[in-house]
């Protein structure tokens, strides 16, 4: 019985090639998108510019130094500061680097000069990258005149560099050591459209039932038995987006070789919880308004927000409480906790628990509401 | 008929059409909810997520193996800067990941044992900082705060070996360079400030598009012959139509449009620097530009559902597109040319630098050209559908 209403829906999905697009197309689309948007892993070749007032070999080894740096790029020299922010403005440079006249000469006679750099947060990936060439080009050159000051007094290289740096932080970048972007969004945010078409199609395939006015023929294929119903009608939906996502987990994690600790048996779980996890939030919205419109409104804002909700740009810690508890509401919140613990760190599951049972509990959702999508099929009439 | 007479009369007729469309947007409560309530309620909801805009006190485990005065010394100045809170002091480092992987803490420090022995020695120490990587907010928050505090207990010890003279050689001892640091818009590095102006324009473009999808999905629904142009005498003309209808949504979002660009980053006190002179001058290409695609694209779709699937899920690589998330510098060329055909790439691009960067007209000349000339295509664009339409109706009506 499950078979002829599966074989009914796979019916439906070939004669209505909207179906098509949003199970296959636009999420093959949207892979595509993220994983060849951030192919460069971090921003590289970033322009900035440099006020060179003073324009000796010592500035200008140091604007050397910056355009050698791999994200940044000196793309122009300015006259003044003025010019510069005004490059800023015209979006041509992210951040210069400023040396006004007189900083060698006041540098060797130690009288401390100044030099300044200006960065722009506007593009926070673009800010931070920038900010952090334009401070290590101006520490090195601090450091410079140390080093020569106690090369000149005789000191070894091991002494040098103790002095300069008695503590070192030795940095652990743990699981994503080049801090690439790539792994960084593309591990949530693809899974995240993919979760919205979930939503989506779930809800569109019941509402289209009611529109067409199919829904009582639907019903009395499974004698009935809206369980049944229900399983028949998304068991080709739920094929079709595993085969999916497992592509997108094969083609990241293999071919473009992520990071996953957690090896392939938690890629696996965590792809099943995602599709059956939205699956049913999908059921349970158009349960709770049995309208097309509705509900379709409700799974496109919920599936929208959720990528802020998630937590994964912005930390869930950094927002206010209330907001902290409504992310328990998103199913993407789940996707990326577990995510992040299980498969990304490689930590045990059971420190995940609560994210699996919310998924697992995304999952039964439709059990509340499988009366009143059974009555909306019997007795509602679509209203435009 | 006179020329004067003809303009009256298509006039007329555009405004009729006019108060057409504007009625059955208030009737349709698919449309009322993306045009009115979405714009209405969505930026206030993603301003109260990024409200606090950077995080605080990023919980640090701490494995001190060293128990010198000095590791004291790094543990309490880190504790006490505003970005990391040490929550925990494990005895090694394997307690201290299995509190990192109870979500306890999101970072470890780890002091080895000859950490102090090695200072006194006049030797390079070391301090070990893992960092859990499924965050860059925090990440940088713990490994900056590391940075900074070992830069400052470093010239702390070269002051004391220096056995300089006076404050004076001190100072220089430890920065013979003094170096400002100028983060010049968004100083202090806040997420909201960077993401929402992008979002609250992207929401401007994303609810007129279906808003006015779903509009004439509904329209097409109720014709008897399923056309998106009614059999009425005003609706006679191409341009009267498009005129007329273009009208409707842009009396909604004239209204809509000045409440997100002024009145909700006032309400969270998020920068505002453009003067409203060079708002106008930016909001008015877009919003056209925005009207004219969104009626082109709601020709495409058949049933009025079917604008929510497409319109919904680009939202996101719309963002991305803009060059607020990843740098419009790194965008591959095939993406920058995609990012061409959509409104909100140029108008965020735009009211980022007027409202957040402070740019004067004149910097965004380039962009207020491109949404010119998207509306010209789009207004053609919508010309040509709605001239197809047109046909259409008037052969069903002739078969009829």
């Amino acid at each position: 019985m499950i078979w002829e209403i599966a074989l009914r829906e796979m019916k439906i999905l070939k004669k209505n090639p909207i179906y098509g697009f949003c199970m296959v197309v636009f999420p093959l689309l949207t892979m595509v998108f993220f994983t060849s948007l951030l192919d460069d892993g971090l921003p590289q070749d970033l322009p900035v510019g440099v006020v060179d007032l003073d324009n000796t070999s010592t500035t200008r080894a140091l604007t050397r130094k910056l355009d050698g740096f791999q994200n940044s790029r000196v793309v122009a020299h300015f006259q003044s500061v003025a010019e510069a922010r005004h490059a800023m403005q015209e979006n041509e440079i992210y951040g210069f680097l400023y040396f006004p006249k007189g900083t060698t000469s006041n540098l060797m006679s130690a009288r401390r000069p100044k030099i300044s750099f200006y960065y722009s947060n506007v593009s926070l990936a673009g800010g931070s990258m920038v900010m952090k060439d334009l401070k290590t080009v101006t520490t090195l050159g601090s450091a410079a005149v140390g080093m020569a000051t106690l090369r000149a007094k005789g000191a070894t290289d091991q002494q040098i560099q103790a002095f300069l740096q008695p503590i070192r932080i030795d940095l652990h970048q743990v699981a994503n050591p080049w801090s690439n972007y790539n792994v960084y969004l593309s591990t949530v945010f693809v899974p995240g459209v993919m979760m919205l078409f979930m939503f989506l199609i779930s809800a569109y395939s019941l509402g289209m039932e009611l529109k067409f006015n199919r829904g009582k023929e639907w019903i009395e294929k499974a004698d009935g038995h809206i369980v049944v119903a229900i399983l028949g009608k998304y068991l080709p939906h739920a094929v079709v987006f595993l085969l999916l996502i497992s592509f997108y987990q094969f083609y990241i994690y293999h071919v473009l070789q992520f990071p996953h600790v957690g090896g392939w048996a938690m890629i696996i779980l965590l792809s099943v919880l995602c599709v059956f996890g939205s699956i049913g939030f999908g059921i349970f919205a158009f349960g709770l308004m049995p309208s097309l419109r509705m509900s379709m409104s409700v799974c496109s804002l919920w599936g929208v927000l959720s990528f802020s909700l998630a937590g994964s740009a912005f930390p869930a810690m950094g927002m206010d409480a209330p907001l902290q508890a409504l992310t328990w509401l998103f199913p993407l919140r789940h996707y990326y906790m577990l995510f992040q613990i299980t498969v990304f760190n490689g930590y045990p599951l059971i420190d995940a628990w609560f994210h699996l049972v919310a998924l697992i509990g995304f999952t039964l959702m439709p059990w509340f509401v499988i009366s009143k999508v059974k009555n909306a099929m019997l007795t509602y009439v679509y209203i435009p | 008929m006179s020329i004067f007479h003809k303009i009256i009369q298509a006039l007329n007729d555009a405004a009729y059409i006019w108060r057409q469309e504007f009625k059955q947007v208030l009737r349709d409560e698919g449309v009322l909810i993306f045009c009115v309530i979405v714009p209405l309620v969505y930026p206030l909801l993603y301003s109260w997520v990024y409200n606090n805009e950077t995080v605080r006190e990023v919980p640090v485990v701490v494995v001190d193996m060293s128990h010198s005065h000095q590791s004291r010394q790094f543990i309490r100045m880190c504790d006490a800067s505003p970005d990391v809170q040490v929550v925990s002091h494990a005895v090694d480092l394997d307690e201290a990941k299995s509190l990192v992987s109870r979500q306890v803490a999101k970072g470890i420090y780890y002091i080895p044992e000859d950490f102090a022995t090695k200072l006194n020695r006049m030797e390079q120490s070391t301090i070990s900082v893992y960092c859990d990587m499924a965050l860059m907010l925090t990440y940088k928050a713990i490994y900056q705060t590391a940075m900074a505090v070992s830069t400052k207990m470093g010239a702390q010890m070269q002051v004391a070996l220096a056995g300089n003279y006076t404050a004076r050689e001190d100072v220089i001892t430890v920065s013979p360079l003094e170096v400002e640091e100028v983060p010049m818009f968004n100083p202090q590095g806040g997420y909201g400030t960077s993401v929402l102006p992008a979002v609250l324009m992207l929401i401007i473009q994303q609810t007129l598009a279906l808003g006015i999808g779903l509009a004439a999905g509904t329209a097409r629904e109720t014709n008897p012959y399923g056309d998106l142009v009614p059999a009425h005498p005003a609706y006679s003309g191409i341009y009267r139509i498009v005129g007329g209808k273009a009208l409707c949504y842009l009396m909604v979002y004239a209204v809509m449009g000045a409440y997100l660009v002024t009145v909700v980053p006032r309400m969270f006190d998020f920068l505002q620097i453009a003067p409203w002179q060079s708002l106008l001058a930016l909001m008015t290409p877009y919003l056209l530009a925005c009207v004219f695609f969104g009626m082109t694209v709601s020709c495409l779709v058949r049933y009025r559902e079917n604008v929510i699937l497409l319109m919904v899920f680009i939202s996101l690589p719309l963002l991305f597109m803009t060059g607020v998330s990843w740098p419009q510098s790194s965008i591959p060329g095939a993406w920058q040319g995609v990012s061409w055909l959509f409104p909100s790439t140029f108008g965020v691009r735009a009211y980022l630098r007027l409202n957040s960067m402070g740019a004067s007209i004149g910097d965004v000349a380039l962009e207020l050209r491109c949404l010119w000339i998207q509306v010209a295509f789009y207004f053609g664009m919508a010309c040509l559908v709605y001239g197809h339409q047109l046909r259409e109706s008037r052969r069903h009506n002739l078969a009829a």
